[in-house]
């Protein structure tokens, strides 16, 4: 059998390595593919395909490659607009993109075994943006021995759970008053990954009484919770990037962010309100005090810079993995699943939740992430490999000398170069790989129906983002 | 202190200096038309809107946050009255002087909505 479609991607820089791992396996796992080949093949003269190590300085040393091969300031005969017919009014001046992509792959196969995409310890898979920004599509074709249908039904109840929820989100900002709604989508149209109204949407199905549509409805909700404290955040943390797009702060300005943030905390707390179920109601506006709380910490303990692995472990447990949590224990109790499953997810979500984190730290020192490098140390935002690094003789000295003074963007290049040569990165990869691990044990004690493969397909993908 | 004495500490916990500088009178206002916790709730709300200069220019960040900690904390409380009136009419309200707020438009009176909220809920 084979079966094919198309992965969709957006560059945000001229050149730039976007990893496309996770996406990969995710549509492998989509599709049921137990074993055989996954064709890619760009669609465009401009864009490559490579296999490498997703670590950041390597990714600079490829890019500096790049450019030492096809420099951008010399003459391409391609560029002499004057000497080509049919010349399109936005051609734009790309000769030395598309040679370039002559030293890269326009298309490869890889194996898959056991429904894994098989890559070695450091593979990484890149869509390689020459000529960005863009949006770019690559054509994928999946050949071998897929899962009976019924084995993939779980997965399509997935795709209908993820659907559901981008339809509720959807309907709950169309009736809102312009001036919120429109810098609330922005950032809720940017994407991201899900994560807490697909734990609310898994857990709702635990239970006796299963409705999903008030499950999305307290879905789309959690996730409007998690949008608006990121609205704060960002303001607090004079952040101008958000998924690849301006922040609420930096395009409509500071009072706005506030405005909007406050609107939809509202709305989400009478969305669940109008639910109606006393238990879902208190957990989640308890989880709201643990996040604000921890918010006023972060920031106090800003002073304290970079702080040890018990202060990130306290601050990060309330930021991040409360919402989690409370995604969880929420979900379960809208179906009236038993106390002991509310529970034991909570805990799951709680340790995945701090899995992530960790994860999400470990962005801050790539190429790829979307967001802009060294972001975390500009603002003195507590980061684990930070924390780890400091604590290495070698590096640590001089990381905390840096830190002591005002931060200069040399001193943040300075730093991170000094982070990644420490190991501290593979530290907290390999931590936020145990701690998912240990998350999914947590569901060894209850009968979860199910769904405990797309719990852990869920646990792995949060912290594989970097590899 | 009037009402410091049916308020638990456990409540201002982080907000002590919030009720110093002006919400023990609010708490003390809405204590006439509502019982200790959901007048708490109020004097929250009230305290986050002022906290965050809702209509007005940016609150610094501790500020902010601070007003949303207010916010979370009316909500817990509302959450603990297991009355779904109350916390609908007061998340309403929040709503409409945010959306007032990001708007431009004329601020609807925080204080009338609650008080309807409150008196709606009876």
């Amino acid at each position: 059998m084979i079966t094919g479609g198309r992965l969709e991607v957006t560059s945000d820089r001229p050149t730039q390595f976007v990893d496309i791992s996770t996406r990969l396996q995710d549509e492998v796992t989509a599709t049921g593919l137990v074993s055989g080949r996954v064709y890619l093949q760009s669609l465009h003269t401009t864009l490559g395909l490579a296999v490498n190590e997703n670590e950041p300085l390597l990714l600079q040393d490829l890019q500096g490659t790049l450019e030492r091969l096809a420099p951008r300031d010399v003459a391409y005969h391609h560029d002499d607009f004057t000497r080509r017919a049919n010349i399109a009014d936005d051609e734009p001046v790309n000769g030395h993109a598309h040679c370039r992509q002559l030293l890269l792959q326009p298309a490869f196969t890889l194996l898959v075994e056991n429904g894994r995409v098989i890559l070695g310890r450091w593979q990484s898979i890149f869509a390689v943006e020459l000529d960005g920004p863009r949006q770019r599509s690559i054509a994928l074709q999946l050949d071998g021995e897929f899962a009976p249908s019924g084995a993939r039904a779980g997965a399509c109840k997935n795709d209908r759970d993820r659907e559901l929820v981008e339809l509720e989100l959807a309907r709950q900002l169309r009736v809102d008053p312009e001036s919120v709604q429109l810098p609330m989508r922005r950032l809720v149209e940017a994407g991201g990954k899900r994560l807490r109204p697909l734990l609310v949407m898994l857990s709702a199905r635990l239970g006796p009484r299963q409705e999903p549509l008030r499950a999305a409805a307290l879905a789309a909700a959690i996730e409007l919770i998690h949008d608006a404290t990121l609205v704060h955040d960002d303001y607090v943390d004079r952040a101008g990037i958000r998924r690849g797009r301006p922040t609420v702060a930096a395009a409509e300005g500071a009072s706005q962010a506030v405005a909007v943030g406050d609107f939809y905390f509202a709305k989400a707390t009478r969305v669940i309100a109008e639910l109606g179920n006393q238990e879902v109601t208190s957990t989640v506006a308890a989880a709201m005090e643990t996040i604000c709380l921890s918010q006023m910490d972060d920031v106090r303990l800003r002073g304290l810079y970079p702080g040890d692995f018990d202060v990130y472990l306290r601050v990060v447990r309330g930021k991040t993995a409360a919402l989690f949590a409370a995604a969880c224990r929420a979900g379960a109790q809208l179906s009236d699943a038993r106390p002991e499953t509310a529970e034991a997810l909570s805990q799951f979500g709680d340790l995945l939740g701090i899995a992530f984190q960790m994860a999400d730290d470990l962005l801050d020192y790539s190429e790829s992430s979307g967001k802009p490098r060294g972001q975390d140390i500009r603002e003195r935002v507590l980061s684990l490999p930070l924390i780890y690094a400091t604590e290495n003789d070698r590096v640590g000295p001089r990381i905390r000398e840096l830190l002591a003074g005002s931060v200069s963007e040399e001193d943040v290049g300075e730093i991170q170069t000094l982070v990644s040569a420490s190991g501290a990165l593979q530290r907290v990869g390999q931590d936020a790989r145990d701690l998912a691990t240990s998350a999914v044990s947590r569901l060894d004690a209850i009968d979860v129906d199910g769904i405990r493969p797309v719990l852990a397909d869920l646990a792995r993908s949060a912290v594989d983002r970097v590899r | 202190m009037t009402g410091q004495t049916e308020v638990r500490q456990t409540e201002l916990g982080g907000l002590e200096s919030v009720w110093e500088s002006g919400m023990e009178d609010v708490y003390a206002f809405y204590r006439e038309s509502a019982p200790p916790q959901v007048a708490l709730a109020a004097a929250l709300v009230e305290s986050a809107v002022d906290l965050q200069r809702l209509g007005g220019p940016a609150p610094d960040p501790p500020q902010l946050l601070l007003g949303d900690l207010c916010l979370a904390r009316a909500s817990r409380l509302l959450a603990e009255t297991g009355e779904q009136a109350l916390q609908v009419g007061f998340a309403q309200a929040v709503e409409r002087v945010a959306a007032a707020a990001s708007a431009g438009s004329r601020d609807p009176g925080l204080r009338d909505l609650l008080l309807a909220a409150i008196t709606g809920a009876r």
